[in-house]
């Protein structure tokens, strides 16, 4: 079991917005108490009849996931909330998720609660966010350690140790985040594997975080 | 309609800053006739909208036959797959860029026929051919593209020992010609798709650029083996200017729209075909998916002929004036400072960085942003014409005084900044020396070499865009070395398991 000598709880906050703000966002939030972040391009769609006509309905968002303790998170999502007019429209979405786990920036933690009305849930969804070019090592950490696959996604994030600027714009570094589904038994092995592995626990090494999930689909036993 | 407005928002604000400047010298300094200015003014109009379709159709056509292609060249695992395809893409592609026949007929006629323009547009074809096809074959094979790259520059370094310098400037030219605006996309889309397809996340990031860079050595490569071959080493001929008089703000517009057309029209041609083929053969993509690339390649086609209509009939006889006029004041030394400006905003609304500028984020997922590369860009080209001007002023500089430092530079930085810098670098050198530059800068410097004494119009207006295709490469490999001294974590020392 993993020692836990705070305890706070977590939580992830997830922004889906227009291409270009996902670094205005992450820039707001580190002022707000959230320590880092990491942004994916994303794709998106209009509903617009003419634009459809003329198959130009993809525009370009970025999804930023930010992990901060329960009161900074609630703190930063209602700051981010108000600077960016989410309840106009185009203006983007902004969901939370409760963090079960999460390992990095000097935290350990892990939420061995049950939720009250909450089924025990039978899969968790790891995510392991590293450096560019470090998923394939995470991935077979976590393949020895009994997990059956997993995807990557291409990000960029920065951390409390990244903050440097060029021409006064942020650089963010590229990342890599590697999503694994394991049933609630392997994920401890798992977790720990990558820990190991990736030196996870040293700072700067990326940060893992594990989610609930309630119902999964096409997983092979 | 959002989509559409930010688009245009984004366009704009890079066509803005050239029609700024050329009015403040209207106002200022060189006084244009005011039909001129009408044309300047809209052919900035055209642009803006021509470059905006043109994008869009890049975004959903082009690059998505390109990245198909690739993807599919890759998966077919065969060495002779990839050799065929690249071949054929490579000749077909080149063979229809309109570019390279006007820079042919160039070459012809200040040879006095004795390279013929056909023999020059086949050249220069089988040598983009053949290093396209090197190009894909380094990237399945994981043959580095610095070391690649170091062999084809010494090579070129070693033929150009028995290059006149007039062919020099030739065939650094051809090089820029034959990246033109639709060629570079679809290149650029085609090495994407090779790549993607790599297990390791930093290999196929790196990959995906560098293809450009390759393919353009084929041509310099190639004409400089011809002019070694058919011992034509001086200039004999001289161009012939046609005087156009006309002082219609329209006339030029409707003149040029139908030549560009049928232009455009047939350097499309060769990728709607590929798409064609492959669609029915190997892509099998969806009816929906399969009309939206069709209404794309259709919007690039719009989107081109109005850019370069726009281009050719509003921008090129200002610049022209413009470099005329600047050269012909007392002090020479203003003709370099209104060069370095003109650069500086110029390959802004060049079609190509867009493109580039926009996979760059992509694949780094927005680590290198757009607005850095294209600083480091501007400021590239805007040295590539300072230096070009300086050039013009002082007749015993040549070009080799510059680009044989510059490449051996560029060639020594390879080897200090990181990977996928050398990639983005040595594209963006292909892609700074697009229509804009082939245009307007050109002009622009011909007009200057008009003006001063001793300066050749001819031999002096050859090589502009070889230094525009130059300059950029040192540009963004010093961006590169300033993002790797700038990444490193702060607060804690590596460590390494």
């Amino acid at each position: 079991m993993m020692d836990s000598p705070k305890t706070m709880e977590f939580e992830l906050i997830s922004f889906v917005v227009n291409h270009g703000v996902g670094t205005k966002v992450l820039k707001f939030a580190k002022q707000h108490g959230i320590s880092g972040g990491t942004i994916c391009l994303g794709r998106g769609t209009v509903n617009n009849p003419i634009l459809k006509l003329l198959d130009l309905t993809d525009t370009r968002k970025e999804i930023v996931m930010m992990i901060g303790e329960k009161d900074a998170a609630q703190n930063a999502l209602v700051a981010l909330n108000e600077k960016l007019a989410l309840h106009k429209p185009n203006h983007g979405i902004a969901f939370t998720s409760s963090v079960r786990g999460f390992v990095g920036h000097h935290h350990i933690y892990r939420n061995e609660e049950e939720r009250r009305g909450a089924e025990n849930p039978m899969y968790n969804a790891i995510y392991t966010v590293v450096d560019r070019g470090m998923a394939e090592d995470v991935m077979e950490a976590a393949t020895k350690a009994g997990s059956r696959g997993g995807t990557i996604i291409n990000a960029r994030g920065s951390g409390i140790h990244e903050t440097h600027t060029l021409f006064s714009m942020a650089i963010e570094p590229e990342k890599e985040i590697v999503m694994i589904l394991a049933e609630t038994s392997t994920t401890e092995a798992i977790v720990t594997a990558i820990r190991q592995e990736l030196h996870i626990d040293n700072p700067g090494h990326g940060i893992i975080f594990v989610l609930d999930v309630n119902q999964t689909y096409g997983l092979r036993q | 309609m959002s989509v559409l407005l930010e688009k245009l928002k984004e366009v704009l604000w890079s066509v803005i800053p050239i029609v700024v400047i050329v009015l403040v010298l209207n106002f200022t300094i060189t006084a244009l006739e005011p039909y001129l200015i009408y044309r300047f003014l809209l052919g900035a109009l055209l642009i803006v909208i021509g470059l905006a379709i043109f994008l869009f159709g890049v975004d959903i056509g082009i690059s998505k036959v390109g990245t198909l292609m690739g993807g599919t060249l890759a998966k077919s695992n065969k060495l002779w797959i990839i050799i065929g395809a690249g071949l054929l893409l490579g000749f077909f592609i080149s063979i229809a860029e309109p570019d390279l026949h006007i820079l042919a007929g160039q070459v012809d006629m200040v040879t006095s026929g004795v390279i013929s323009k056909l023999s020059i547009v086949v050249v220069v074809s089988i040598g983009i051919a053949v290093m396209l096809t090197s190009g894909l074959v380094r990237i399945v094979y994981n043959i580095p593209l610095y070391k690649l790259l170091t062999v084809l520059y010494l090579l070129i370094l070693g033929l150009s020992f028995f290059t006149s310098s007039e062919f020099l400037a030739i065939s650094f030219d051809a090089s820029g010609a034959t990246t033109g605006a639709l060629t570079v996309p679809f290149m650029l889309a085609l090495a994407l798709g090779v790549s993607s397809l790599k297990k390791d996340g930093k290999a196929s990031e790196k990959d995906s650029f560098g293809l450009v860079a390759v393919t353009s050595t084929g041509a310099i490569l190639a004409v400089m083996i011809m002019s070694i071959l058919s011992k034509q080493d001086k200039i004999t001929g001289s161009l012939q200017e046609a005087a156009a008089t006309s002082t219609s703000v329209l006339a030029p517009f409707l003149h040029k729209l139908p030549i560009v057309a049928w232009e455009i029209l047939i350097a499309l041609a060769p990728i709607i075909l590929v798409f064609l083929v492959f669609q029915k053969i190997s892509f099998k993509i969806s009816k929906k998916a399969f009309r939206k690339v069709l209404k794309g390649l259709l919007y690039t086609f719009i989107g081109l002929v109005l850019f370069l209509t726009g281009v050719n009939a509003g921008f090129m006889e200002v610049g022209t004036k413009i470099g005329y006029s600047v050269a012909a004041l007392d002090n020479k030394l203003i003709v370099v400072g209104i060069g370095f400006l003109i650069g500086l905003v110029v390959v802004l609304a060049e079609p190509a960085v867009y493109v580039l500028t926009h996979q760059i984020e992509d694949v780094t997922s927005g680590y290198v942003r757009r607005p850095v590369v294209l600083i480091a860009l501007s400021i590239g080209v805007a040295f590539a014409v300072a230096l070009s001007m300086v050039r013009i002023l002082i007749p015993g500089l040549q070009l080799w005084h510059f680009l044989l430092p510059g490449y051996v530079v560029s060639i020594l930085m390879m080897y200090f900044v990181p990977k996928l810098f050398v990639g983005i670098a040595f594209d963006a050198g292909g892609v700074a020396s697009g229509p804009m530059t082939a245009t307007f800068i050109l002009a622009f410097a011909q007009g200057a070499a008009e003006a001063i004494e001793g300066a050749n119009v001819l031999v002096d207006g050859f090589g502009v865009i070889a230094m525009v295709a130059m300059t950029p490469i040192i540009a963004l490999q010093t961006l590169g070395f300033i993002f790797k001294i700038k990444s490193v974590k702060e607060g804690l020392e590596e460590h390494d398991g």
